[in-house]
């Protein structure tokens, strides 16, 4: 008796095993990293691209999505490294996605266009980035620039004007000391965290536009000099006080949280930034997008941007059966004029048809205005290293401010790792 | 036939094999290619190795020369020494105070243990926020109480000078209170079991002979515990060499200026952020045989008697 009902019940089991695999959802489960976390300003554009995919598909998101910064990007690598990657990456399209693709562990857009012949049709090709092997991988997202944010309400205070795009570096010297005179931050900037957005323009303000994006090889070259020289500058302003008095200890989140409470004048960001300034400001018209102070031969108007991330679809969901179409809709739902043009505001995209952005708010007209005067831009020379060595040269800059190291030892220490 | 199961121990071997077999994949093979990792050049987790390094003992001579090395064997030896003296030094205090209480102790057990059950990283933001620059919890405190100097500017605008507990003067403190704090309730509720199982009776004979709380606490609380004392030491000392989570939440790579890097947040900090993953390997081997020798020194110093 008692055997026939423990048969009994192991068949009922098994049966609902089966009809439950016989009639379960088709739906599948992509796992997707991007850096659309923390605080990033398209954040919720983002959750709502998403939860529109999942209800226009009836699939899964697990949203592994973080704050773009070196620890994030080192993430990334290891999980692909490790065989733990996901199935759709927004990531860099430069070097740092090389060990990936040489790895050959993403698909690319040539063989993604064998199967489905309007993946990222609405893209421009000339402006989808081409990787070291020739290849095309990643379509690419919204772009971005980074200028200098100013806080209108303490230059107000302290009898300073918005900077224009003849802004010069004696000027803005200048200016620095009349809001720290006034008790005011002059920089809001973590030296510790976020140092590489004042290297960019400090090492253009020794060089030029056109040679930006030159990376030194050599200690002793002209890159490496205009790279030392713009750690110099970077010094100088750490020496004159200008930065916050905990920017050696100060996270970025807390160095921006004190510009936006109205305690310091300036800050270099990206169009990111927008989106945060959008939800946390309590006044928008307290701000501005003005021009980073120009030197030498550059000039104020000239600033850094370009078309950096895009949507990479693994080889590991691409030779899932399952996955494969799910990843594809998923990247031409988060590409799509339609969902782009609320990830845009003022920065440029590779669509054929340009986006559409609706409404913009007083800070975004600020910076559609700013970006009107924009007479040149280039794209950021540190996506040129390798981690390890943008990872050395960002951490020494504390080291170079505080005069433990020089800045040209510094720019050897990086060379050296690249 | 029942009494063959026990008469027969054979059987056993497979119940052991599973566990063994497991801790020989994913505990000894690793250690032991950690090892062989060491004497390689490798650019990334999971990155096939580039060959030997030039000398193959290169990582070795550097964590002798590295000067970050020496902070965080420096650090991890006076966490050590303060997880010895105010880890387990309160929780004794503490476990004594509450053992000597008749309402209420159960309360107090589970409020001193409550840190423990809270994970690292939600610990690590929070006294972040307690020791925040601008407006964090203690700041706000020592302006309220005038601690902190004001200035008011020729704009009218008041200039408050902030305490920066992470700075060079204030980042040890701000580091190992935290750690401090978060393991007490561990051997609290270690020693507070041992001192349940203390006889009653002992404390009621020693009472009828005249000695008070202090007498009852030196001649036979301290030293009928001293098993359990001993036990408590040798895990904290082996535990702070582990720390990690709580540091790296609030002091991330070093800060400030490369001076607050543990062994654990260096060798993390090489291997994940800088991608060098021999070097960190090397920090591994260090962390492991510092480990093997301070517990062996622990358990001789702090042997368990035989007598109790």
């Amino acid at each position: 008796m008692k055997k026939s009902l423990a048969m009994l019940l192991v068949l009922v089991l098994m049966l609902s095993l089966v009809s439950v695999a016989a009639f379960a959802d088709k739906a599948v489960t992509l796992n997707v990293v991007t850096s659309y976390g923390g605080d990033d300003g398209n954040r919720k554009n983002f959750e709502n691209a998403v939860k529109a995919y999942e209800e226009s598909t009836g699939n899964k998101v697990n949203d592994g999505s973080a704050t773009s910064n070196e620890e994030w990007k080192a993430k990334v690598l290891t999980d692909f490294e490790t065989g733990s990657e996901p199935d759709v990456l927004f990531y860099f399209t430069n070097a740092d996605a090389e060990p990936f693709i040489s790895a050959g562990k993403v698909v690319s857009l040539e063989e993604i266009r064998a199967e489905y012949p309007d993946y990222a049709g609405n893209m421009k090709d000339s402006m989808i980035a081409v990787a070291a092997d020739g290849k095309q991988y990643a379509v690419p997202s919204s772009g971005y620039w980074e200028n200098m944010f100013v806080n209108r309400k303490v230059l107000e205070d302290c009898g300073v004007a918005v900077p224009g795009p003849d802004y010069t570096w004696d000027q803005f010297l200048a200016d620095c000391e009349s809001i720290k005179e006034a008790g005011y931050t002059p920089i809001a900037c973590s030296l510790v965290e976020v140092p590489h957005y004042w290297f960019e323009f400090t090492v253009m303000n020794n060089g030029t536009v056109e040679n930006h994006l030159d990376v030194p090889a050599a200690a002793d070259d002209a890159a490496a000099a205009k790279w030392a020289a713009g750690l110099n500058d970077i010094k100088a302003l750490y020496e004159a006080g200008y930065f916050p008095a905990n920017t050696l200890t100060a996270s970025d989140a807390e160095t921006v949280e004190l510009f936006n409470s109205g305690e310091a004048a300036f800050l270099i960001d990206g169009s990111w930034k927008v989106g945060y300034f959008t939800e946390n400001a309590e006044d928008l018209n307290d701000f501005a997008i003005a021009y980073v102070p120009g030197k030498g031969e550059r000039s104020a108007s000239e600033a850094i941007g370009g078309i950096s991330m895009g949507y990479f679809i693994t080889t590991k969901a691409w030779n899932d059966p399952d996955k494969r179409e799910a990843a594809v809709e998923f990247v031409s739902q988060l590409t799509s004029d339609e969902t782009l043009s609320t990830f845009v505001t003022t920065e440029v995209t590779a669509l054929v048809n340009g986006a559409k952005p609706e409404g913009l708010n007083p800070l975004q007209q600020s910076a559609a205005d700013a970006n009107a005067s924009i007479t040149a831009i280039a794209g950021a020379v540190q996506d040129s290293l390798t981690a390890e060595a943008r990872g050395d040269l960002f951490a020494n800059v504390q080291n170079v401010v505080t005069g433990k190291m020089s800045a040209e030892d510094a720019v050897a220490s990086a060379i050296a790792l690249n | 036939m029942s009494s063959m199961i026990y008469k027969k121990k054979s059987p056993l071997i497979l119940f052991l094999v599973p566990a063994f077999l497991f801790l020989l994949v994913y505990l000894y093979y690793p250690f032991f290619q950690n090892i062989v990792n060491t004497f390689m050049k490798i650019g990334g987790l999971g990155r096939a190795a580039e060959g030997l390094n030039e000398p193959w003992y290169e990582n070795y001579q550097r964590l002798w020369t590295d000067p970050y090395m020496r902070t965080a064997l420096k650090n991890t030896l006076l966490l050590t020494v303060c997880t010895i003296v105010f880890q387990v030094g309160i929780a004794l205090i503490l476990a004594l105070l509450v053992d000597t209480i008749r309402v209420g102790a159960q309360f107090f057990r589970t409020v001193y243990f409550f840190p423990i059950v809270i994970s690292a990283t939600a610990l690590g933001l929070m006294f972040n926020l307690i020791f925040l620059y601008k407006g964090g919890m203690v700041n706000q405190l020592l302006l309220n109480m005038g601690k902190l100097p004001t200035e008011v500017k020729a704009s009218g605008k008041v200039l408050v000078q902030w305490l920066d507990w992470k700075d060079q003067a204030h980042f040890l403190f701000t580091m190992l209170m935290p750690v401090m704090w978060q393991y007490v309730g561990f051997y609290f509720v270690i020693l507070i079991t041992g001192l349940n199982n203390i006889s009653p009776d002992l404390y009621e004979a020693a009472a009828l002979d005249g000695a008070d709380g202090w007498k009852r606490t030196r001649y036979i609380t301290l030293p009928l515990l001293r098993n359990v004392l001993c036990t408590c030491l040798v895990l904290a000392i082996t535990g702070a060499l582990k720390v990690f989570d709580l540091p790296w939440i609030m002091f991330g790579a070093g800060m400030p200026e490369n001076m607050s890097w543990l062994t654990g947040t260096y060798m993390y900090d090489q291997t994940f952020n800088k991608m060098n993953v021999d070097y960190g390997s090397t920090i591994a081997v260090l962390i492991v045989v510092l480990g093997v020798i301070l517990s062996n020194v622990a358990n001789r110093i702090f042997r368990p008697s035989e007598d109790l």
